[in-house]
């Protein structure tokens, strides 16, 4: 399967590493920003930025079902603002395990990384991208699903 | 810098008109506007033309100034092409004010112009998106959501932070469409209640289809010159611009509390103009989500945090209020044409200001006034792209 944005996740190969995404750190300021950028947004240092690996959790900051879907979505599809705990806040989308109904998902929730392909649509079907569950809900076994 | 003046304003009319090309649409807005002003194209020095989407969707790319120019008679002229998402025709507009702010040229020409009816939505709602940047556009950010749940706009936490109610986001649409519906020029000329906005089915929880502008086509132009050589053009009221100012976003980590850019925005144009909020007689402003207008209030220094609301409840930015907002009907009645809705704006607030807005028109004419227009999307931002001009008599 092919990844959206190749540079941004990191997509296990074996079943010694979990997903998770890649992002950079500031060793000047500390800052970690997503995705990854060769210049310090915050002291706007060149130079000073590491990958990092974020992201395997998160908290959700903010989210919202949408009732009309660009091409290559389905509607409803929950989309949302995460905060994960390295520091950046990032836009992602919700993975088909969680059931697209109002009272699902509560700002301030943990929620844990997936990646799964973008929709369930011919023209996204293919992509593999990253998403975020409720953390409470059930570890799916296997890597199958993004093999 | 040399005191400008606009001395002439046109516009196409905001809605579907499938069979128009740019061209066709441009025609109208800037003949409307040469023709307000008594110049000649040969009296052009030089024309910036904006449009957002026009190469996506109608496939003519690099060239739509000339193509659309060429076609009203203009040529030969330096002719700049501004895409700067859905505040191009506000970039236009500055490009030809700093030309003859800079006395490079005596008289100028911005126009916007837009077709989003293209006979396929899903490929216009497309296009719009692609106006964010790649990385939230691709994971299927669309910009009603960016209204919704985006940490710096973020409507959702409005209603809990202010007790804001769906009924309050309302209102702007609802003081809108009645400012439309006098308007012969808007795509939307119904007069909306509270209930059939709130009642409007839902588009991104907790918009509703009234409170989001709708696609449109569209142009508007406006001629500008020195202010010393108005008179010798035309006996119309000029209107000067008092500033112009064009900001882009700011990278924002999740604990940035620095003023949002709408707001830096605003300031410095009031700055550049010596004056304040309080000063303003009428306003168009970028109402995408008829919600934003309450946040904007706030960002334009209308009113303090929450109180957006209450600015609508007490008149104060209706019709004939102290300082009403979105005379035209706004984006989400008059039209939003993307890549000329700041020109839209500034032949709204040029027809007020002469006292030539018809059944609409504020009756304590506007001597001074603003317009804002926004667009575009980053990661790591709010809009990309935010303009604020101050116009007086
Ligand atoms: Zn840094």
């Amino acid at each position: 399967m092919n990844v959206l944005h190749p540079e941004s996740i990191l997509v296990p190969a074996d079943g010694t590493q979990t997903p998770c995404l890649l992002g950079s750190r500031c060793d000047n300021c500390a800052s970690v920003v997503f995705p990854q950028m060769p210049v310090c947004p915050a002291c706007l240092a060149n130079g000073a930025m590491q990958m990092v690996e974020i992201g395997r959790t998160a908290r959700l900051f903010s989210h919202t079902i949408a009732r009309f879907a660009p091409k290559g979505f389905k509607a409803p599809f929950f989309q949302i603002f995460v905060d994960l705990p390295e520091g950046p806040r990032i836009f992602s989308l919700v993975g088909a395990e969680c059931p697209i109904e109002p009272g699902v998902l509560e700002d301030g929730m943990d929620m844990r990384l997936v990646l799964e392909p973008l929709a369930d649509t011919p023209e996204s079907k293919d992509l593999l991208t990253y998403k975020y569950v409720p953390a409470a809900s059930p570890e799916k076994s296997g890597k199958a699903r993004h093999a | 810098m040399r005191e400008v003046a606009i001395i002439g304003v046109g516009a196409h009319a905001t809605g579907q008109f499938t069979e128009k090309p740019l061209k066709e649409l441009g025609y109208t807005a800037i003949w409307g506007a040469l023709d307000d002003a008594g110049v000649k194209p040969a009296d052009i020095n030089v024309a910036y033309v904006g449009n957002s989407i026009g190469g996506l969707l109608t496939g003519q790319e690099g060239v739509r100034g000339q193509v659309v120019l060429q076609h009203s008679g203009i040529t030969g002229i330096p002719i700049v092409n501004v895409e700067n998402a859905c505040a191009s025709a506000a970039t236009a507009l500055r490009g030809a004010w700093l030309e003859v702010a800079s006395g490079a040229v005596d008289v100028a020409l911005a126009v916007g112009v837009e077709k989003m009816f293209i006979g396929d939505s899903a490929r216009t709602i497309g296009a719009l998106s692609a106006v964010s940047e790649l990385d939230l556009s691709q994971m299927g950010m669309q910009f009603t959501t960016s209204y919704a749940i985006h940490p710096k706009i973020n409507l959702k936490a409005r209603m809990k932070e202010y007790g804001w109610t769906l009924a309050d986001f309302a209102k702007p649409a609802v003081k809108n469409s009645f400012n439309g519906s006098l308007n012969p020029l808007a795509q939307h000329r119904r007069a909306l209640t509270i209930e059939q906005v709130v009642q409007s089915r839902i588009v991104v929880d907790p918009l509703t289809l009234y409170m989001c502008a709708s696609i449109s086509d569209g142009a508007a132009a406006a001629v500008v010159c020195s202010a010393d050589l108005a008179k010798k053009f035309t006996s119309k009221t000029p209107v000067r611009i008092a500033s112009c100012v064009l900001r882009s976003g700011v990278y924002r980590l999740p604990d940035d509390n620095r003023p949002d850019t709408a707001a830096t925005t605003a300031q410095a144009a009031y700055e550049v103009a010596g004056i304040g909020p309080e000063d303003l007689e009428a306003v168009e402003l970028h109402d995408a989500m008829a919600p934003a207008e309450l946040m904007l209030y706030e960002r334009l220094g209308l009113c303090g945090p929450g109180e957006g609301p209450k600015l609508i409840d007490d008149g104060i930015t209706m019709l004939q209020g102290r300082v009403p907002v979105n005379p035209s009907g706004g984006l989400c009645s008059r039209g939003h044409p993307v890549g000329a809705t700041g020109l839209l704006q500034i032949a709204e607030l040029v027809w007020q200001m002469r006292g030539e807005a018809g059944e609409r028109q504020i009756d304590k004419r506007p001597k001074v006034a603003m317009a804002q227009n926004q667009g575009g999307l980053l990661l790591g931002q709010d809009s990309a792209v935010y303009s604020c001009t101050i116009l007086k008599t």
